[in-house]
């Protein structure tokens, strides 16, 4: 009823019959597929689901995300990661010395975290055990729509290799839509919160990397080729 | 200061069927829809249907507060309608009254059944009506508005909701309202459906008609929705349209 990447809503039949629903795809009584959310088609090996253009951040056991604390009660650490649902971080018991020290966060401290748990009905759980994770110094905090973030990443992460090639090599993109940069001059900010303007607006549109390519090179910061 | 006196025109509806506004008895009025105006909602719409002119922003999910109102196995879902004071012919006095309160509950219920609530426990989603000028069949215009942006929002939803008034004016059955009929009709059948599969979620009644005049309001405001159905759907595609026509005119 749909072709890959139709611009869908709420509602509309996508299939009837032997198809697999994938992600924001019900079926309703009579057996229609129907998509929950405005997005894009997305039909593969007999599968159909809808790459949601809009919606806030949900968390998934697994997702890495960048979060602010926001409260320090006693031993356990909430963390804002951008979602209806406020992350929690408890310190594993135990823990001396230098491993320790890593959960002495403070208040509007960023830290990277892994979703460790969460089933949607009590506070999901992150963990900063983990090479890497924790907090983040410097550097500085965009947000934007959390269904962007893979058009951030790209396909076999080409986007972010793309930007980390171009921009610098310090760039964190959590899944929450919260990315981190740590930008060389104030003109790499600005250009990179440029670029993540334009794949939030055209994030439906494909060739996405040419544009942002184009971006960059017509900035004229290309010469400072981050790559090692 | 002067007072507003509102006349009852002489016929509301001629034996050929034209109405004070000019418009035949199945004609809806003018309706302009745009998705996503307000940048710090999480979803909204703005719609123009006849002389209304009604806002809807939606934000949420996000955290319930006050917090013992959470339901720990789906969002809740609170709606709140408001007609500004400057929205009538005379001051409307601002504030929460009977008849606001009621249609909050009325928007709020037409609404409920297209929203996947159970997806997201433990949250609240709040809808946001303010009409800025009123001119009948505020609340289904409301209606229409607020599913579209819950769509924006990206909120899961079996669908969407469209609504309609019917009225009755004499014997003729009449589409979509206006202020004339609305006030000196003889009944008024607002009504909301679940598009894609049309199921009914609001369904009100003032005033009497027969078995055979409610049917035909019925079907009459089902076959009206369906216009205003392009319209929503038109609405809520036409930012991505507009973005990626853009981007294939630049690509020349």
């Amino acid at each position: 009823m749909v072709a890959n990447r139709d611009l869908v809503l709420p509602g509309q039949a996508l299939a009837i019959g032997p198809v697999k629903p994938g992600d924001y795809v019900y079926v309703d009584k009579k057996g229609v597929l129907r998509s929950t959310k405005v997005g894009l088609a997305d039909i593969r090996d007999g599968e159909i689901r809808v790459v949601p253009l809009a919606g806030g951040y949900i968390p998934r056991e697994g997702d890495l995300v960048i979060g602010t604390v926001s409260k320090v009660a006693g031993n356990t650490i909430l963390v804002n990661i951008n979602s209806a649902y406020m992350g929690i971080i408890i310190p594993p018991r135990g823990l001396r010395g230098p491993s320790r020290a890593k959960y002495n966060l403070s208040l509007g401290d960023v830290v990277l975290a892994k979703v460790k748990a969460f089933n949607g009905a009590s506070t999901p759980l992150l963990s900063i055990e983990g090479e890497g994770l924790g907090k983040l110094r410097g550097g500085r905090i965009y947000v934007i729509n959390p269904t962007r973030v893979p058009r951030v990443i790209g396909k076999r992460q080409s986007m972010l290799m793309l930007l980390r090639d171009k921009l610098g090599p310090d760039i964190i993109v959590g899944q929450n839509g919260v990315i981190w940069f740590n930008p060389k001059t104030l003109r790499h900010a600005l250009l990179f919160e440029k670029i993540l303007q334009k794949i939030e607006r055209e994030a439906h549109v494909s060739g996405l990397s040419d544009r942002v390519l184009q971006l960059i090179e017509s900035s004229g910061l290309d010469e400072g080729s981050g790559s090692v | 200061m002067p007072l507003i006196v509102e006349e009852k025109p002489e016929v509301l509806i001629t034996d050929e069927g034209i109405r004070t506004d000019g418009r035949g008895p199945l004609d809806i009025r003018p309706i302009k829809i745009q998705v996503g105006i307000l940048s710090r909602a999480d979803g909204s719409a703005y719609i123009e249907w006849g002389g209304n002119r009604i806002l809807a922003a939606v934000f949420g999910p996000r955290e319930v507060h006050p917090k013992h109102m959470a339901l720990p196995d789906r969002a809740i879902l609170r709606c709140r309608y408001n007609m500004a004071p400057f929205s009538t012919p005379e001051r409307k006095r601002p504030g929460p009254d009977r008849r606001s309160i009621e249609l909050s509950k009325v928007i709020r219920e037409a609404l409920l059944p297209a929203v996947f609530v159970e997806k997201y426990p433990g949250t609240a989603i709040d809808i946001f009506v303010e009409i800025l000028r009123s001119d009948a069949g505020t609340r289904v215009a409301g209606v229409t508005a607020a599913s579209l942006a819950l769509a924006n929002a990206g909120i899961e939803m079996r669908g969407l909701v469209t609504a309609i008034a019917v009225g009755r004016v004499g014997d003729w059955i009449v589409v979509d309202p206006n202020h004339d009929e609305d006030q000196w009709g003889d009944a008024d059948v607002p009504m909301a459906f679940l598009m894609e599969e049309k199921l009914v979620t609001l369904l009100q009644l003032d005033g009497p008609l027969t078995e055979e005049q409610f049917d035909k309001a019925l079907e009459l405001g089902s076959k009206a929705a369906d216009l205003v159905y392009e319209l929503q759907k038109e609405a809520l595609r036409r930012p991505y349209e507009v973005v990626r026509l853009e981007i294939l005119k630049g690509g020349e």
